[in-house]
């Protein structure tokens, strides 16, 4: 099985290479792409969807069906390591670490002991890897709700600057993964449960798809956003601005909530008691 | 106003360059880190503070304004985190147990 894995992807990358030779030069002022594709975006994008940034423009519109089936991928790439990783249930660890905060000590509880309960004098930590640090643990949380701003400018600023749903959703993504690395896991997972992740990587997804589905039952081409103009009240052109924006923020969406994801079951190795 | 530009970005790249030759040169972990957190606050620095005095004079307005604020912040920000980054990154050197370059490993290496 595993030759026949391995016959198969070298005859698929060789074909793939052979094809490669048939492409244009790159940057060939004669390639159909620069003939007919580049300068109509280039002219006409502003035209068409008042938004200055052509590549913004390509990405979530004029070839919008591209993304929303990356948008799927990033889904199904969530899937697989939660198909792959996640245990369902895990025996209880022999003891529990707990960490009395203010004298740092550390107190290992074994089966069958009262637990503490957690709270600011006694937390919970992991077995593996105990280190507090509280110049890290402060700085971190000083600096979490500016990367999260930030992810949302950037997530808002795609129209006018680089950027876009893309990557504003990986900084949201990395801002809880830090979150988890500075403290640990459980306090991550207790800010945005697993189900919250997998809720709102489907609602990512559905919100990209839906608004294609209701141009499709407005009358019009599947993800024509032109159809919002009734809803949203605007002309035309600006409908098909905000529909970009709708789009690229169901695209922040999932890819916050599946990176999120996919760091819980990678970390802990689908059990998510505790990790890295 | 492009001499002062460019007087403090050569400034800045003289502390990056310093840097890197830091990074290479010294001889164990602990010492590397001390080149590469001084590329973080004063090569940044001077880099940034070139490149907001440029935008702020090639075209003044408002908008110049805020955008060398913006870079600005990029500073502020590097200097609450870099420091952060090399602290963590030398606990966990700590942790792991290694031990501090000493000049009896220079003698160790010349026999």
């Amino acid at each position: 099985m595993k030759k026949l894995g391995l016959l198969t992807v070298v005859v698929c990358g060789v074909l793939l290479l052979l094809k490669t030779a048939e492409f244009a030069d790159w940057g060939d002022p004669n390639s159909p792409a620069s003939r007919h594709l580049s300068p109509y975006f280039l002219e006409n994008s502003i035209k068409d969807s008042a938004v200055p940034n052509v590549v913004t423009a390509v990405l979530a519109d004029y070839r919008g069906f591209d993304t929303m089936f990356e948008t799927t991928v990033i889904l199904a790439a969530g899937l697989a390591c939660f198909f792959i990783l996640r245990v369902r249930k895990t025996e209880k660890p022999k003891s529990t670490y707990y960490r009395h905060v203010p004298t740092a000590t550390t107190l290992r509880i074994i089966e069958g002991a009262v637990l503490p309960e957690q709270s600011k004098v006694f937390k919970r930590i992991d077995s593996v890897w105990v280190p507090f640090d509280l110049i890290l643990a402060t700085t971190c949380k000083a600096i979490i709700p500016f990367i999260q701003i930030f992810a949302l400018y950037v997530i808002a600023h795609g129209h006018h600057s680089p950027g876009g749903g893309f990557q504003g959703g990986v900084v949201l993504g990395a801002s809880i993964i830090l979150m988890a690395i500075s403290r640990n896991l459980g306090a991550a997972i207790a800010h945005l449960k697993e189900k919250t992740t997998v809720l709102m990587a489907m609602i990512g997804v559905f919100i990209y798809a839906g608004t294609g589905a209701f141009a499709a039952l407005a009358g019009k081409n599947f993800l024509d956003y032109s159809t919002l103009a009734t809803v949203l009240g605007v002309d035309e052109i600006m409908a098909r601005s905000h529909g970009i924006l709708i789009v690229e923020t169901g695209v922040a969406i999932a890819v916050m909530a599946v990176m999120v994801w996919i760091y819980y079951n990678l970390s802990s190795a689908g059990k998510q008691d505790e990790g890295l | 106003m492009n001499i002062v530009v460019t007087v403090l970005l050569a400034a800045g790249l003289f502390f990056f360059l310093v840097g890197i030759i830091g990074i290479i040169r010294f001889p164990d972990f602990y010492s590397r880190m001390h080149p590469a957190g001084m590329l973080d606050t004063m090569g940044l620095l001077l880099s940034m503070l070139a490149i907001a005095v440029y935008i702020l004079f090639d075209h003044f307005s408002y908008l110049s304004v805020f955008s060398s604020l913006k870079i600005l912040l990029i500073v502020i920000f590097v200097y609450i985190t870099s420091p952060i980054a090399s602290h963590a990154i030398m606990d966990a050197g700590v942790r792991a147990g290694l031990q501090p370059w000493t000049r009896e490993d220079l003698t160790k290496e010349e026999t």
